[in-house]
């Protein structure tokens, strides 16, 4: 697996069916099965599958709940979502010998296998995806709860001040009790621009933070247990593929903490925020 | 936009994913989380609704015990007065049946030692009557060979008259 790009086994019309693809199928087809089974086992007195869905899917909402608090129907699914597939993902790439199957190429006098199934997160397509969701359904509740004035003040500080204008009373005064209130109060804008502006930076920075994260842990996890098993395949590699284990449910769980961060952050007025950070005597 | 290129991005693979990603929220947010936690919100109501019925239940069982108690120590005190009056009922029962004995026996006595005294008063007369007749009948045989047929009758009417007197006859 030498290259970034997930490897394409066949086309269908102009759309590339790569190993990642297929995984994504599967994955998708676990979740869709777990989802089948709850659903149709679900009775009063829990069964053991009961059970163990209602302690991973509850104790997630509790976690959502004691960081979210009143916002968490809105954040639970789509951090439980995150979790669950980027889990399932990370850890169906270290099924031992899922990545034997393949297609064998000669390139160069070396044969290579170009495996069937590869773990999906380790394409930057699928993690930019999740990324790019994440952001999306980030700003959209930002949008539902806080509404849009309140909404774009956070990128374009100087807004509110344009909103009011625009309704010809401009608020706007200068702070004339002292030279150094006067300077302050002059520059103060400009400071808001900046950090409207660099906002507006993080936005796109978290997208690029949050798939190469993912991307980069979960493709060097599969180079690394490659390489391992290349010098001695026996025992050797069982100690990273505990790490990669470990490696899979932290990066699950990195990416849908990460993002439920955001939404509480996107989703929290900024005079709110104010007030909490007075009150906590930051 | 070359580095995305080496990392095989692919607007198509891109748009595919996003859609996947969506639709599989989408159905296990309708299929999977929301009736779990309804089940778990249910289960953990009907819990709350369980421990409160038992406690109500425990505090009526306590009333109920209490009165219970109650009811015992009342029902107690009224055997008691029961038995007691029946108690004194029956010792002035067992008097005034002891003193109708008594009478009736004393009575009873009365009336046998008179039937007695009648029947001995009786049975003598019969006697007399009886010692008479043998008398006058022991004078007429003995008489026969002695006396005349004269002298027969003035002694037997004599020995008669006499027996009268003494009321033998």
């Amino acid at each position: 697996m030498a290259s970034f790009a997930p490897e394409v086994i066949f086309q269908i019309g102009r759309f590339p069916v790569t190993n990642t693809v297929i995984n994504t199928i599967l994955v998708d087809g676990f979740l869709l099965m777990l989802a089948f089974f709850v659903n149709r086992n679900i009775s009063k007195i829990p069964g053991k599958f009961q059970l163990i869905a209602e302690y991973v899917i509850g104790g997630l909402y509790r976690l959502t709940e004691s960081i979210a608090g009143d916002k968490t129907s809105r954040i639970f699914p789509f951090f439980i979502t995150f979790f669950l597939f980027i889990l399932i993902a990370n850890w169906s790439g270290l099924i031992p010998g899922i990545n034997t199957f393949g297609i064998i190429e000669q390139h160069g006098g070396k044969t290579h296998i170009i495996p069937f199934i590869r773990a999906t997160t380790s394409d930057l397509n699928t993690t930019l995806a999740l990324a790019v969701v994440s952001l999306l359904a980030t700003h959209t509740m930002s949008l539902r709860v806080l509404g849009l004035s309140e909404y774009l003040s956070r990128f374009i500080p100087f807004f509110p001040f344009i909103i009011s204008v625009l309704k010809g009373k401009p608020k706007f005064s200068l702070d004339m009790s002292g030279p150094i209130n006067l300077v302050l109060s002059i520059f103060s804008p400009f400071v808001f621009v900046f950090v409207g502006l660099l906002e507006l930076i993080s936005e796109f920075v978290k997208v690029i933070s949050l798939s190469f994260r993912l991307f980069g842990n979960i493709f060097a996890g599969e180079v690394v247990l490659e390489t391992v098993s290349g010098i001695f395949a026996f025992i050797f590699p069982l100690p990273f593929l505990v790490l990669e284990l470990v490696v899979g449910f932290v990066q699950a769980l990195v990416f849908s903490m990460l993002t439920m961060a955001f939404m509480i952050i996107l989703t929290t007025p900024h005079k709110e925020a104010e007030e909490v950070s007075h009150s906590s005597g930051v | 936009m070359s580095i995305l290129e080496d990392f095989g991005v692919n607007p198509l693979l891109l748009i595919a994913q996003v859609v996947n990603f969506l639709i599989i929220l989408f159905i296990l947010k309708r299929f999977m989380y929301k009736p779990i936690l309804e089940a778990i919100k249910k289960r953990g109501d009907e819990v709350a609704e369980g421990i409160k019925s038992a406690e109500e239940g425990q505090k009526k069982l306590e009333v109920a015990l209490e009165k219970e108690k109650e009811i015992l120590t009342n029902a107690q005190i009224q055997a008691e007065k029961i038995i007691t009056s029946a108690r004194e009922e029956s010792g002035e029962l067992k008097k005034q049946i002891e003193e109708n004995t008594r009478r009736d026996t004393e009575r009873l006595v009365e009336q046998s030692k008179e039937t007695i005294k009648e029947e001995a008063r009786q049975a003598e007369e019969r006697l007399i009557r009886r010692i008479g007749e043998i008398a006058i009948a022991l004078l007429e045989k003995s008489l026969g060979g002695v006396f005349g047929k004269k002298e027969q009758k003035i002694i037997l009417k004599k020995a008669l008259t006499e027996l009268g007197k003494q009321e033998l006859l």
